[in-house]
């Protein structure tokens, strides 16, 4: 059974809350990040993120919901990037955004065009695409930027594999989709 | 993680540097600064390390403003998160020609004023008022005098790469204008923050400037360029 149109609309509003999001994490990062091929890499990706909140924000006013309409995943996800956002270490901010929230997210992206018709949610299917398309390439920069100044890999495995349980643990990061699955 | 304050030159009150790395020595007074014999090759390397340095601030002022005010209108946050992307590219694309021609990152004193300065403001307004209407407004003169001066100096490939950078930083001055525009009949409120903190910069300006320091030629007015970014003709 597919999403319906409140479904989506949620679905793409929480899409955008998340998206808003990253965008103010990594515009705060730039001025107390020290390292400049970083706050550059940062910089740059605070525009991707913002695009990504706009077409899904313009999306929201097709889907029944006011224009840039933005709802909040669960309080345990909410709080999840809160702590992200508070850690000073450049390692681990990279390593958290980049190879634990990044990849996260676009999983939940995946799992929505799972449950969509792909004919009557087009429009949204068009916007995911091409959000996976370059949040792919985020991550690439990332991993191109730690090859050009290993000094700002990260040094604790521990603390990033925690982070990506913690993540993977939380089902009900978009509720409408956990609801959804719950049913099935 | 939050970034304090200091105090400096007249007992003026500014926001404290944003991070930079080791290499950097970041000095908070203007007469700190290196000076060399206009059009050396250590000048010409000054300025472009200087420019760097100003898209940098740029970036972080932008973003900062993102961070701070979660409750802006969408489309104004929209412009600043563009304006972010611009700023890294100019700071890479001069960063490059410094470079090219035998610089390095840290090879110079850096100051970070223009966001000790425009950080002050705690209003939107203001802060846009200043830092994207009277600072990059300001700098749409000085770069295109810079256009020429490389050009003199037989540099037309560092000119180009400032006409571009120019040509960018148009639409930032504009955005900025439009906002302050409307604010009139939507924010009047508002509008008085960006004014008074213009003012509060004027004033500023004359106390963090050191003794005897004098400009040393008038800058050409822009007219061309500022028409564009939504300045008054007269």
């Amino acid at each position: 059974m597919f999403l319906n149109v409140k479904e989506r609309g949620d679905c793409v509003a929480t899409f955008r809350w998340i998206e808003v999001r990253l965008m103010e994490m990594l515009a705060a990062w730039v001025p107390t990040t020290p390292e400049m091929e970083v706050k550059l890499v940062f910089g740059a990706h605070v525009w991707d993120a913002a695009q990504h909140a706009d077409a899904l924000g313009r999306r929201t006013q097709e889907l029944r919901l006011p224009l840039h309409h933005s709802l909040a995943p669960s309080a345990e996800y909410v709080g999840l990037l809160s702590e992200l956002a508070a850690t000073s270490e450049t390692g681990r901010r990279i390593a958290g955004f980049y190879d634990c929230v990044l990849p996260g997210l676009e999983g939940s992206l995946r799992d929505y065009l799972e449950r969509v018709d792909p004919l009557l949610d087009g429009p949204t299917v068009r916007i995911l695409e091409r959000i996976m398309s370059e949040t792919a390439r985020m991550v690439d920069e990332s991993r191109k930027l730690r090859e050009e100044l290993p000094a700002v890999q990260l040094d604790d495995a521990a603390w990033l594999d925690g982070l990506r349980r913690r993540q993977a643990s939380l089902t009900a990061a978009i509720p409408v989709l956990a609801q959804q699955a719950a049913r099935a | 993680m939050t970034i304090g304050y200091i105090q400096v030159r007249g007992g003026v009150t500014l926001r404290a540097s944003p991070a930079r790395e080791a290499c950097y020595r970041v000095v908070t007074d203007q007469s700190d600064m290196s000076k060399f014999a206009d059009g050396s090759p250590e000048h010409r390397r000054e300025m472009l390390h200087g420019d760097v340095n100003e898209e940098i601030q740029s970036l972080e002022i932008a973003a900062q403003s993102l961070a701070d005010f979660p409750d802006a209108p969408w489309e104004i946050r929209l412009h600043l998160a563009r304006q972010c992307w611009d700023e890294t590219r100019h700071a890479r694309a001069i960063l490059r020609r410094l470079e090219q021609l035998g610089g390095w990152k840290g090879e110079f004193p850096v100051i970070n004023q223009e966001w000790g300065v425009v950080c002050m403001f705690d209003s939107l307004a203001g802060r846009l008022a200043v830092q994207n209407r009277l600072f990059e407004g300001g700098s749409l003169d000085v770069l295109r005098e810079s256009v020429v001066l490389w050009g003199q100096w037989g540099d037309p490939t560092t000119a180009e790469v400032l006409d571009a950078v120019v040509a960018d930083e148009v639409a930032h001055v504009r955005f900025a204008n439009e906002w302050l525009e409307r604010l009139k009949t939507e924010d009047p409120r508002a509008l008085l923050k960006a004014i008074a903190a213009m003012s509060a910069v004027r004033a500023w300006a004359v106390a963090l400037t050191p003794p005897g320091a004098v400009m040393e030629h008038e800058i050409p007015v822009n007219v061309e360029d500022r028409r564009d970014a939504g300045f008054p003709l007269e």
